[in-house]
């Protein structure tokens, strides 16, 4: 009897390694298919109108609220450092906090959170009532490639656009901060940008909005596999879209991480020529 | 000539054929070693319960799903172990009308009609195209739909749409997936007069898949009836209204099994609900 119940663990254990490894393969071929297709896509003109029109849903109509999402992260930041920093007497330093934080960190982190949610939800219901209406079948029928009619428009829409959303969210990060710190405040408004300028150096911008790229993928790509693969009925396209934006915002993190650290390598090898960075 | 020795089909001159297909979804055999060859020009229509697998066998046929065993002829090729690119060329001599439509629910009319067109032909002349539109939702009895969206149409109009959308690339075989399903009967009878107007007018091979034997009966050259994951009936309408097979004679005459009967007259409907109280 405990024989047959530890046979019947060990079994459903196996089961559930080996659906893991399934889902993997599975994840791994759609994006490899995805990443090849969309390089193709790319050079394609007759894809361009598709692109056009994804980049106008993902891209354009995310402006305001990436917006409104980076100007209150300048704001808080500004409300919650003042203090600490005024108690020591640097609060004309408050600039530099605010806005290296704002450009490497947060601007892009939440704007691309920001956009798994909007976005990557959006995308996961488009495509899994396609899929379960039958209409993705419909496209493969026809003798058309489901991959590249409608998954690479949409990441190659979200990667191109992700970085400008990350400058419209860095740039009114900065607004905001500088709103509540002199105008509300009261620092200098001299010391304040000098101090920024001087701490803030292009690479720090750069890194941000470079982030962009990898988010933007991820974002499109968790999603598009998440409505893909949904299954039937009302149930499996809310279960779909809370995965997608579970899983995108997961990979966010990863891969900012990752990047994080590569990107400290890049610049510590870098170092001679920093001045020209 | 390639002759199965088994199943006497003749995969090399058969349009469409199918040998010793089985398919199986994880423990659940859905298709059990079906062999069948389709004539050209004639219509065949697929009988079977609901759950029998009618649409999973149609779908092979396509290539929208690969068998567990057993493989796919067309002209003589095999065609159900080709990558998915090389399947795309062979998909567009096929139409596929889908039980529910599955219309484009973001694309107009117009636009659900010349997808299959643009997707692979370079488009110069779009007067032309407006004209072959035309003659297609003429066919179908829709004509002055073009601006419409698929959710302004009802049940039936949508269908007639799917049918002009499956005929646009003039496809040498069309596969109907419950067509009538859903239908008041009058619509019933205009799809089946569409169906049979297309067999005859453009010499079309029709593959028909339905439990609605009213529907069967007119449009059929041949009549095929799965049991069980298996062929169990194989002939002309006349002969499977005489067949003796019990299964068959239930089926075509609505009847329910004396098995099934006695479950229901044995069941205490209410009283289960009452003992709850």
């Amino acid at each position: 009897m405990s024989d047959n119940r530890k046979r019947s663990m060990l079994e459903q254990f196996g089961g559930s390694v080996i659906t893991g490894i399934n889902h993997c393969g599975e994840f791994s071929r759609f994006h490899a298919n995805a990443i090849i297709t969309s390089l193709q896509a790319f050079f394609i003109p007759k894809t361009y109108p598709l692109i056009w029109t994804q980049m106008l849903a993902i891209g354009v109509r995310s402006v305001p609220v990436v917006c409104i999402t980076g100007c209150f992260v300048g704001m808080v930041l500004a409300v919650q450092a003042y203090d600490q920093l005024a108690g020591l007497g640097l609060e004309e330093h408050l600039g530099v906090l605010i806005n290296i934080s704002v450009v490497k960190e947060l601007g892009p982190v939440l704007t691309a959170v920001m956009l798994a949610g909007r976005v990557g939800g959006a995308l996961t219901a488009e495509l899994g009532t396609m899929n379960v209406t039958e209409q993705i079948s419909a496209v493969r029928s026809m003798g058309t490639d489901p991959i590249r009619y409608l998954v690479s428009p949409r990441i190659l829409a979200c990667l191109l656009l992700t970085p400008f959303l990350i400058i419209y969210a860095d740039f009114m990060g900065i607004i905001g901060g500088y709103v509540i710190s002199v105008l509300h405040f009261g620092i200098n408004n001299k010391a304040y940008w000098d101090f920024s300028a001087s701490g803030i150096e292009m690479w720090d911008i750069s890194i941000g909005i470079i982030k962009g790229f990898f988010f933007g993928a991820a974002i499109a790509g968790v999603s598009c596999y998440k409505g893909f693969n949904c299954k039937e009925g009302a149930a499996g396209v809310g279960q779909a879209c809370t995965e997608a934006f579970v899983g995108s915002f997961i990979f966010i993190l990863v891969i900012d991480f990752a990047l994080a650290v590569v990107f400290k390598g890049i610049y510590a090898s870098l170092w001679p020529i920093r001045s020209l960075l | 000539m390639q002759k199965d020795k088994d199943t006497n089909i003749d995969t090399s001159n058969s349009l469409l054929a199918i040998k010793g297909l089985s398919k199986s979804f994880g423990d659940n055999l859905v298709l059990d070693n079906i062999s069948l060859a389709f004539e050209k020009g004639k219509t065949t229509v697929i009988i079977g319960q609901s759950g029998c697998g009618k649409t999973v066998l149609i779908k092979h046929l396509i290539g929208l799903l690969r068998p567990s065993d057993g493989s796919v002829y067309f002209k003589g090729e095999r065609i159900d172990d080709l990558s998915e690119h090389k399947l795309q060329k062979i998909r567009t001599n096929f139409g596929f009308l889908f039980q529910g439509g599955a219309l484009f629910d973001s694309l107009s009319v117009y636009e659900n009609i010349i997808f299959p067109i643009q997707q692979h032909h370079k488009i110069k002349n779009y007067e032309k195209l407006e004209e072959i539109v035309k003659t297609k939702l003429t066919m179908v009895g829709m004509d002055g739909y073009q601006g419409y969206n698929p959710a302004e149409l009802s049940g039936g109009q949508k269908k007639r749409v799917a049918l002009a959308r499956a005929i646009a690339l003039s496809p040498e075989i069309i596969l109907y997936d419950e067509p009538t399903t859903g239908l008041d009967p009058i619509r019933s009878d205009v799809i089946n007069e569409l169906i049979l107007k297309l067999q005859k007018t453009l010499n079309i091979t029709s593959i028909v898949v339905t439990h609605d034997m009213k529907s069967a009966y007119k449009i059929a050259d041949r009549i095929i009836m799965l049991h069980n994951g298996r062929v169990v009936v194989d002939g002309r309408p006349e002969e499977i209204k005489n067949h003796s097979y019990p299964v068959v004679q239930q089926f075509i005459n609505g009847q329910i099994s004396e098995k099934d009967l006695k479950t229901i007259q044995l069941s205490s409907i209410g009283e289960e609900v009452a003992k709850l109280q």
